[in-house]
């Protein structure tokens, strides 16, 4: 026998699965390159979050917060007090208080009425930063927004004591009209104002509507008149509350209805911790195979008639009806030739095998001629009759049992 | 290691504690920390599986379509008790379709120091070595929450032999040559039958076999009896080219003709014959040569299992002359090739008068039944022109067998059921003719 014969039985049989050590080996420079990419993600969170942090925060030294307003005003005897929610900004709230909105067009609508009508009755001044038409419905129902406009040094234009002593100062953002009367309108970029002051029907509260919050930058503060602007509107009064609408805000939401979540014990939020990390467990559990995947090597699997069956369907593309009608005459010839009594060599021979077959089955000559020697049939239909004419033609002249009984 | 259903259940139930009685992380991480606990202790319990030794016996070889039965020993060594899953890993073909999980998952329990012994229950559905891929083992813990799992390597093979399903038809064959032996010369008095014995003269015997010489020396008319010539040589050459790969049936064309080979060669070697066997496509794939009659069909059919067909075209050149150089007297050879018409025009033709001059070739190839099934469809469009595309192609064949009977060849183009039977008639045929 040249083949080697099967492997002995019984040899040796060794662990396969990896130590703990292979494993380490295997995983540390996963590991490591987890670990690089985590630090790489932090390092570039640290460096690119930066410009927009603590936008009008009066706590942020940042360039776009505003922490030396805060300042100024705390060394001219202001104190500052910063509200998150509205909750804490009504609460703070009273006739000797400014109260600074740094956002409006983030408030929802329950939010807006409630700080309009905390700020209504309480009579100090209400200062909104660059409100939208989103706000200002609720907040200054009499003040409508036009249009934006670029923010850019704009001379005062108008008679307010504040506006005077500041001079030019950074405004801009969007243009206001009113159709309140008594109202201070200053700072036109061009014909219309971006500073409106609208003091209380009844009182000596007012609201402050300012087209951009420019000027309240740390960065943009001692430029022009900004900071003396900034000084007189916001500290006019002794406490100034400083609201950043933020989303922890349980007021937000408009809906008053309790949630289902509302309704179940308080505990669920735990209890669906728990369930969470039986989860992770059932899908630690499903996902550990027994033992990997055998592969093997399959011979492949090529039937043999797919070269006829390819040339059948190209036929059919082709509609070569002349082509398979030939091979179906010619089969049935070969076929027919020796139940005539005509020699195999001779039976693609029209003049020798016509007349053999219409002897034998009685038919008409130029009949049988035209089964099979005609021309290729017209269409598909007479394609498919022609190879039913052709078996016909077979069985009849094919002795069957019973002729042979019959002929003795 | 691994986790059971358990652990996720005993957690998910954790939730009713933390949700109701304790919500907070002290609940959390008390549920948590205590079912680490346990699960580290089952860890701890469960009984290492590298430390385990197995060892395999039974069956080496099986025929195709019949099991096989591999057991497999493992000894547990360690002092824990061993509560397990195992699963004994095979290629997907040893297996019949879906049976896989059931065949080679086991459950056991070996205690401390004992061993046990599992049957695996194999099913090849191909031919060919199999070799067992690995044995995995997922020991559990006494509390049944977590498991070690590791794997094992224990070689085996299991080769699996050609089915060999033509052999019902060899009794038929084999009473066909007791027929032929013994026969006076009337039927078959040709240039090659050997002379057996004398025997007395029966009314009915051919007057010209009276051996008048014998007559002469006894006193009863003597005639001369007759045998079909023994000790010939018989050289099957399988072609392992391209055109074997092609699938009739289920099976390769190579299958059809190991089976109708293996059929050729018991019967040879009951008529007395040498059989020797030759594959081939480029280079020679697998030879038996020199076999007695005794050892010749185990020889045969552990050759035969591991040859697959080579998708490569045969190099009919190098095939003749491996041919002649194998068989220097006056053989039987039988060429299991295909009939179509390019290969064999292009290969086959100009080589076969190289092989006739010396030895009597007989081209076996296995038809496709499908081509029949074709050619006679009927009634719709598609099927008309599939009849004509199947039969131009058996045209094609039966014009390619024409040119090779030209040249002397005995031709057998038969379905993969008959190729077998029509192989040994022709075989059978050619020893009454004297031919061998």
């Amino acid at each position: 026998m040249t083949t080697a014969p099967p492997t002995p039985p019984g040899a040796a049989a060794t662990p396969v699965s990896p130590t703990a050590r292979q494993l380490w080996g295997r995983a540390r420079g996963l590991l490591l390159a987890a670990a690089v990419l985590a630090l790489a993600g932090l390092v570039i969170a640290a460096l690119r979050s930066g410009e927009q942090h603590g936008l009008l925060d009066p706590r942020s030294a940042d360039r776009y917060g505003s922490r030396a307003t805060a300042e100024l005003l705390a060394d001219r005897g202001v104190d500052t007090t910063v509200a998150t929610t509205v909750a804490e900004a009504t609460q703070a709230l009273g006739p000797d208080t400014t109260l600074l909105v740094a956002n409006p067009d983030l408030l929802s609508a329950r939010q807006q009425s409630a700080l309009r009508a905390a700020a209504f009755d309480s009579g100090g001044r209400t200062v909104l930063l660059a409100p939208g038409p989103a706000s200002l419905d609720t907040l200054a129902p009499d003040v409508r927004a036009v249009e934006p406009a670029s923010v850019e040094v704009l001379s005062p234009g108008c008679d307010a004591p504040y506006a005077r002593r500041a001079g030019a100062a950074e405004l801009g953002g969007i243009t206001y009209t009113t159709s309140a009367s008594s109202v201070e309108a200053c700072y036109p970029s061009g014909d219309l104002p971006t500073l409106l002051r609208l003091p209380a029907e009844t009182g000596d509260g007012d609201t402050v509507v300012l087209g951009a919050p420019d000027l309240l930058y740390n960065h943009r503060l001692d430029d022009h008149g900004n900071a003396s602007l900034a000084l007189q509107l916001l500290g006019s009064r002794p406490h100034l509350v400083w609201y950043l609408p933020s989303l922890d805000d349980a007021t937000a939401t408009d809906g008053g209805d309790e949630s289902f979540f509302d309704l179940i014990p308080s505990g669920w939020r735990w209890g669906a911790l728990q369930l969470a990390i039986a989860a992770v467990l059932a899908a630690l559990w499903r996902a550990r195979r027994l033992g990997p995947l055998v592969p093997e090597r399959l011979p492949v699997a090529v039937p043999a008639s797919e070269a006829t069956e390819g040339r059948a369907r190209l036929y059919r593309q082709a509609n070569a009806r002349e082509r398979a009608a030939e091979a179906l005459r010619s089969a049935a010839r070969a076929r027919i030739a020796p139940l005539a009594g005509v020699p195999t060599a001779q039976a693609h021979r029209s003049e020798a095998l016509c007349p053999a077959v219409a002897a034998r089955t009685g038919d008409d000559g130029i009949q049988i001629h035209g089964l099979l020697f005609g021309p290729a049939p017209a269409d598909d239909e007479a394609l498919v009759r022609l190879a039913d004419r052709l078996d016909l033609l077979e069985r009849r002249i094919t002795p069957s049992p019973r002729d042979k009984d019959r002929t003795p | 290691m691994a986790l059971t259903g358990r652990t996720a259940l005993i957690a998910a139930l954790g939730a009713l504690l933390v949700g109701f009685l304790l919500p907070s992380w002290t609940g959390l991480l008390a549920v948590e920390l205590t079912l680490l606990l346990a699960i580290l202790y089952d860890l701890g319990r469960a009984a290492p599986v590298r430390k385990l030794l197995f060892t395999r016996s039974g069956d080496t070889s099986v025929r195709l379509g019949e099991p096989a039965e591999v057991r497999l020993t493992v000894t547990n060594p360690t002092g824990r008790p061993l509560r397990a899953h195992l699963r004994d890993a095979w290629p997907p073909s040893v297996w019949t379709a879906g049976s896989e999980i059931t065949a080679s998952r086991h459950r056991l329990t070996v205690p401390g120091g004992e061993r046990r012994r599992l049957t695996t229950q194999l099913r090849p559905t191909r031919r060919g070595d199999h070799h067992a891929a690995r044995v995995t083992v997922r020991s559990y813990g006494p509390l049944g929450l977590a498991a070690r799992q590791g794997s094992h390597s224990v070689p085996w093979t299991v080769r699996v032999l050609p089915a060999f399903n033509s052999r019902k038809h060899l009794p038929s064959r084999l009473s066909r040559l007791r027929e032929l032996d013994g026969r006076t010369s009337v039927l078959t008095r040709g240039e090659g039958t050997e002379f057996d014995s004398l025997r007395e003269y029966i009314p009915g015997d051919d007057t010209r076999s009276i051996d008048w010489r014998a007559t002469a020396r006894q006193s009863t008319v003597a005639v001369r009896t007759w045998r079909p010539e023994r000790d010939r040589r018989i050289l099957a050459v399988l072609d392992t080219g391209r055109t074997s790969a092609g699938r009739v049936g289920d099976i390769p064309r190579l299958d059809a003709a190991m089976d109708a080979a293996l059929l050729l060669a018991a019967l040879s070697a009951r008529a007395g014959d040498r059989f020797d066997l030759l594959a081939y496509d480029r280079q020679v794939r697998a030879a038996v040569q020199g076999r007695t009659a005794h050892d010749l069909l185990p020889a045969l059919v552990t050759t035969m299992a591991p040859l697959e067909p080579a998708l490569i075209e045969s190099d009919a050149r190098g095939m003749a002359s491996t041919i002649l150089r194998n068989a220097p007297q006056r053989s039987l050879v039988v060429l299991f090739t295909g009939l179509e018409p390019s290969p064999v025009e292009e290969g086959l033709l100009p080589v076969i008068p190289l092989l006739t001059q010396r030895h009597t070739v007989v081209v076996a190839s296995v038809a496709d039944p499908r081509i029949e099934e074709m050619a006679t469809a009927r009634g719709t469009l598609d099927a008309v022109y599939g009849a004509a595309a199947a039969a131009r192609t058996q045209a094609e064949r039966r014009h390619t067998a024409s040119r090779l009977r030209r040249r002397g060849v005995t031709v057998v183009d038969a379905t993969p059921d008959e190729i077998a039977p029509a192989l040994a008639d022709a075989y059978l045929a050619l020893k009454a003719a004297g031919r061998l």
